[in-house]
């Protein structure tokens, strides 16, 4: 039993050692006949395929400005039950689109364009651009 | 002159006197020099809350926006005329401002922590703000004496 396993061992040897030389030979003559191939095996230089797409927020996708007299627009950052501003964290907006938003709706309950205790009944209904439920960053509440 | 952007509320009138309160108005933004550049009626509808202005609750008003030029030192007069007409219930002026164009950076807002700039500069400043220890430079790592 033992001898067997050493044969066996030995058989493996020699047949990877008839694969490694013609290959390292071909390499020889490959590299003697035009100019220096560089090994197969080392890093090569590429973008990081791993890298996510990046993420832009939905108002500079579309390219949308907020104007405090797009009342409608506004509203949707705004709670239902207390007419409070969602935070960044909720509405998923980035740092200049969130400040726009918010001065805009400051603009628009001081012209009396829009309730500041909770939504407009009409607006109700509009389509939600997010959930507060599920924020995208954790916040301590 | 810059641009300005003048929205108020009128009370609930009839047409011919929304007419003419708008005459009031434009009048005395042209008679102070302004260039008025549109006029927007934005409709009647109720107020999102009640308005107690000039001794009366209002309810119900009738939106509109006037844009125009004018000199800035003018805009105060504006307000305080305006703000003792009984017809207007409220009153606002917005400079109109170009938007700045910028990228969008919720990418970057993503990251986590430790690749955030803000938050590097954070740590930059902590580090500042640390005391500095005195170094003996005897090449230890402990102190050979007795403290
Ligand atoms: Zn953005």
């Amino acid at each position: 039993m033992l001898q067997f396993a050493r044969v066996a061992a030995r058989s493996v040897a020699t047949s990877h050692r008839a694969v490694v030389t013609p290959l390292l030979n071909s390499a020889i003559t490959r590299r003697d006949f035009s100019a220096p191939v560089e090994n197969k095996d080392q890093p090569i230089d590429i973008p990081n395929p791993f890298e996510k797409e990046r993420r832009v927020c939905i108002l500079c996708k579309h390219n949308i400005v907020p104007d405090y007299k797009n009342v409608k627009l506004l509203s949707q950052f705004q709670s239902p039950y207390t007419g409070r501003i969602y935070g960044r964290h909720i509405t998923g907006l980035c740092k200049q689109k969130q400040e726009q938003v918010e001065k805009a709706i400051i603009r628009a309950q001081n012209c009396a364009m829009m309730p500041t205790y909770h939504k407009e009944m009409d607006f109700m209904q509009d389509p939600r651009l997010f959930d507060p439920e599920k924020p995208i960053r954790p916040h301590k509440y | 002159m810059p641009s300005y952007e003048l929205a108020m509320v009128l009370r609930q009138m009839s047409r011919p006197e929304i007419v003419s309160v708008l005459k009031r108005t434009a009048g005395t933004l042209l008679d102070r020099g302004c260039v008025i550049r549109k006029l927007e009626n934005l409709g009647t509808r109720a107020l999102p809350h009640k308005i107690s202005e000039h001794g009366i609750v209002h309810r119900e008003g009738t939106y509109f926006n006037i844009s125009f030029d004018a000199a800035p030192t003018k805009i105060s007069d504006f307000m305080e005329e305006f703000g003792r007409d009984i017809d207007i219930v409220r009153r606002r002026i917005f400079k109109i401002e170009e938007p700045e164009e910028f990228q969008c950076t919720l990418h970057e807002e993503m990251l986590p922590p430790a690749y955030r700039k803000d938050v590097q500069e954070m740590i930059d400043i902590a580090k500042r703000k640390q005391k500095r220890k005195f170094k003996y430079n005897s090449g230890l790592d402990y102190y050979p004496f007795q403290k």
